[in-house]
């Protein structure tokens, strides 16, 4: 760590006055003073003890996803602090700003606290983290201020070693930083001797990163489809940023992102970047490793400690990049290699799946860039689309997706608008299922098999192959199934763990544990129209994903198309999370479904158990106890007794039924049996006369 | 339409009974002319109701025969007194002792065809009390247990039971 102030005494000529333009927006105050607003809500207190001022925004400390604002500890008043409210659009790191608060802040902003708040600017609650001003400022503002200047001979005492050491160790304990940039990077104290890394919490990895300070892989994806990536993707931010820092500007500021990857591809990254700017001898090779655009080659924390340590570093290892001998001319333009006309492809799906037909591509493919392997894959993928001519995948998506597979293996899957490594594939998702309304993109994804086959055609394996495999087998099972509680919506749980609940019912909340969700549904009671049900498909979705009991039954239950089971499924799923997530009085909630159990009541057979049950619901709900509402509505000797009852009642009624049928049913029938019974009577009476007479005659005559 | 069908399953009596009777008949015939007349013409009635009464059970045989056996049976005895065959062609010459005899097999009739309403009304009353009976008991459950039994919806909601620990 860095103990000596940095030069501050006189600031170099040559150091360029836009520097500050190049990374803020003109109007951006470059200091870290509050900056009063009047009527902004006032204060807000986050866990009883931190004061966040909302009319006192500290501009000086914004995330590009984050807005910081002036916080104050009641318990320690001299504690300068502030709060970066994150979006509630963009998921956030909840596994690192856990770690974050539990561990040592050395090297990196102090996070001390969060919470999920109300926050009255944005007139709902979010995800706000409070972190210990750092005094120094940015890095890169007290640069532009000239108040301070970086050298090369700085660079390894006073910049590298620190944010080296504090990267290995954030590698350790919770991986990767993934937002690794000059503005991101602070003096921790006013004289400017500590110098610290910014937050990585409050966007996903990567997300906030400029293309410049990411491999040219994970710079080719959507922002938010980069990924966690890796130490080595860290290491070569750090050597953009070293560069930057050092030669005071950024070198391609002003290239657009679209020329500079295809530039970077053709050509290599540190050659891109720095390769026409002055780079101070003794900095040239360490860029050149931490640049390196082959993670495997790419410089490692060994190679900076041996660097650092002026131990003999070996030379960078340069894989020379593939480039054909003849370009080949893609609308309008020239194309050197294969990842850059993969990355072109990409952009223009009809016109790519078109030439990758034609004889043509295959022939440059051969001759010009010497690849008959690469060739026949190609060929293959070409006949495999004409044999599914009808299918997906004689698509011109699908044949793209995979033709930019085929030509840059180590790029980001690219299908129709999106572009993502594997490890991105969740925020990625997040974007367009819940900004894009894209949740048939993200399922075909799933369904075709595109990470696998993205996997497959990696050589080395991926890091993490098999895990991802694992995952994304497991997605692929959720989207199969349609019913409440799977498809999509669970996909985007499962893989987001930091994304709150998205359902219309209770978006205000920013539901992003589970604890969370009764009570904000129970808020949602007074507001939501009450008719219908206290469930979505992202509700079901994330009590799914973010409750570690054994919902399936409740979801079956939720899921089935009678409305009585139905709302069975619903309370006893609620009331099972009221139970174990010990919530107390849930007045709002119990009356909402109290008031749909009507279909529950009428599925009693009957009346009198009905109307015990109507009776004793009121009381139940006054108790906003939904485990007691739902034993009063579904308890199982109260089932069982009125089943068996009703088998009972039915055999009863049916065969009284048919005795009256018996007896009604055959109307001529019964005349001719009571006649004939009659006749039977007449014979017998007769028969018995006669059988009387005759010994009475012969007694008399004997006489 | 069930008379006709029992009708069609009376059986004629066989060639053997015939021949039985017959026999029994010419022997009576030989030993006893005198009753053996009195019988002949005294029970004509009732071999008239075994030719009208088409049904397998012959109650009409029954009920005449009994009857108009009992208004013969008197004049069968007066013979013990006087066993000639004169004796018994003056007991069925006499007009008062066919009035008895014909007069006996008509009361037999009478009860034939008086007794069968009398008993089937009776029964009908008991099969009205008894349905009655039997919809006022359906009506007590349909009121208990809803229209629905009378339906035959028997479906319940699904059991969806809170987890052991809970239920406890």
């Amino acid at each position: 760590m860095a103990e000596q102030p940095l030069e501050t005494d006189e600031v170099a000529e040559e150091l360029p006055p836009d520097m500050a333009e190049m990374f803020e927006p003109a109007d951006a105050p470059i200091d870290n003073s509050p900056t009063q607003h009047s009527g902004a809500g006032g204060p807000v207190v986050l866990k009883d003890r931190y004061m966040l001022d909302t009319a006192t925004p500290l501009p000086g400390f914004d995330s590009p996803s984050a807005k910081a604002y002036l916080a104050e500890d009641r318990r320690d008043l001299g504690l300068k602090l502030f709060a970066l409210i994150c979006s509630p659009e963009i998921s956030t790191r909840i596994a690192a700003i856990r770690l974050q608060k539990d561990s040592d802040s050395a090297g990196r902003l102090d996070l001390i606290d969060w919470d999920v708040i109300y926050w009255p600017p944005l007139g709902q609650r979010t995800m706000v983290i409070i972190f210990v001003q750092p005094r120094g400022g940015r890095v890169l503002h007290r640069l532009a201020r000239k108040e301070i200047r970086i050298t090369e001979y700085d660079v390894p005492r006073k910049l590298a070693e620190p944010l080296a050491n504090i990267l290995q160790k954030i590698a350790v304990q919770e991986g990767p930083h993934r937002a690794i940039r000059p503005e991101n990077i602070f003096f921790r104290d006013e004289d400017m001797t500590e110098i610290i890394i910014g937050e990585n919490v409050s966007s996903p990895p990567g997300f906030d990163q400029p293309t410049i300070f990411e491999p040219v892989e994970r710079a080719m994806a959507d922002p938010a489809g980069r990924g966690i990536g890796s130490t080595r993707d860290d290491i070569f931010a750090l050597g953009v940023t070293i560069g930057i820092l050092v030669l005071g500007h950024n070198p391609v500021a002003k290239t657009k992102d679209e020329d500079l990857i295809k530039a970077r591809l053709e050509q290599g990254s540190y050659a891109v970047i720095f390769g026409n700017s002055r780079v101070p001898l003794p900095l040239l090779e360490p860029l050149r490793g931490m640049l390196n655009d082959d993670p495997v080659a790419r410089w490692d924390f060994n190679e900076i400690s041996n660097w650092l340590t002026g131990q003999r570093t070996a030379p960078a290892k340069k894989r020379p990049i593939r480039k054909a001998e003849n370009p080949y001319p893609f609308r309008g333009k020239e194309y050197l290699n294969a990842r850059s006309l993969a990355q072109q492809f990409s952009q223009k799906i009809q016109d790519a799946a078109k030439t990758a037909g034609e004889e043509t591509f295959e022939t440059w493919l051969k001759r010009s860039l010497g690849d008959a392997g690469m060739a026949e894959s190609v060929k293959g993928l070409i006949q495999a689309a004409k044999f599914h001519k009808d299918g997906y995948q004689g698509s011109d998506e699908y044949v793209t997706c995979q033709l930019c597979m085929l030509l840059d293996p180590m790029g980001p899957i690219r299908y129709k608008s999106v572009s993502f490594m594997p490890d991105g594939f969740g925020p990625m998702a997040a974007s367009q299922m819940l900004h894009n309304d894209n949740g048939q993109l993200i399922g075909e994804i799933l369904s075709y098999d595109m990470i696998s086959a993205w996997l497959n055609n990696q050589s080395p394996p991926y890091p993490g192959t098999s895990e991802l495999r694992a995952n994304f087998i497991s997605l692929k099972g959720f989207i199969s199934i349609k019913e409440i509680g799977y498809g999509l919506e669970r996909v985007l749980y499962e893989i987001n763990p930091s994304l709150p609940c998205h359902s219309p019912l209770i978006a205000q909340d920013y539901v992003m544990q589970i604890e969370h969700m009764l009570p904000a549904l129970n808020k949602a009671a007074s507001n939501a129209d009450t008719n219908q049900r206290p469930i979505d498909r992202h509700i079901a979705a994330f009590i799914a994903t973010r409750f570690d009991q054994d919902i399936h039954p409740h979801l079956k239950a939720l899921a089935s198309d009678a409305r009585d089971t139905s709302i069975v499924g619903l309370l006893s799923l609620y009331a099972f999370l009221q139970w174990k997530l010990r919530e107390q009085q849930l007045l709002g909630l119990s009356s909402w479904v109290g008031g749909l159990l009507g279909p529950v009541i009428n599925s009693y057979h009957n009346r009198i158990t009905r109307g015990d049950i109507e009776k004793e619901i009121p009381r139940l709900v006054r108790k906003g106890s939904l485990p007691e509402l739902f034993d009063l509505v579904d308890n199982a000797e109260r089932r069982k007794d009125d089943r068996d009852g009703y088998t009972e009642a039915r055999a009863e009624w049916l065969a009284a039924e048919e005795e009256v049928n018996d007896i009604e049913g055959a109307g001529d029938e019964r005349i001719t049996r009571a006649e004939r019974a009659g006749q039977q009577a007449a014979a017998v009476i007769s028969i018995v006369i006669t059988l009387t007479m005759v010994p009475v005659l012969l007694i008399l005559q004997t006489w | 339409m069930a008379k006709a069908a029992t009708q069609n399953t009376a059986k004629a009596p066989s060639f053997t009974l015939i021949l039985w009777g017959a026999g029994i008949v010419t022997v009576w015939g030989i030993i006893s002319p005198s009753s053996m007349l009195i019988l002949s013409l005294g029970m004509l009635p009732t071999l008239v109701a075994y030719f009208c009464d088409r049904t397998e059970q012959k109650f009409a045989l029954y009920c005449v025969g009994g009857m108009n056996f009992c208004g013969v049976f008197p004049f069968l005895l007066k013979l013990t007194d006087d066993h000639s065959f004169t004796a018994a062609m003056e007991i069925m010459s006499n007009v008062f002792s066919l009035a008895i005899i014909f007069t006996a097999a008509g009361f037999g009739w009478l009860m034939f065809l008086s007794i069968p309403p009398v008993v089937s009304s009776f029964l009908t009353v008991l099969a009205e009390a008894r349905v009655k009976s039997l919809k006022s008991i359906q009506k007590k459950i349909v009121d208990e247990w809803g229209a629905s039994i009378a339906k035959g919806n028997s479906e319940t909601a699904a059991k969806v039971p809170l987890t052991d620990e809970e239920t406890d």
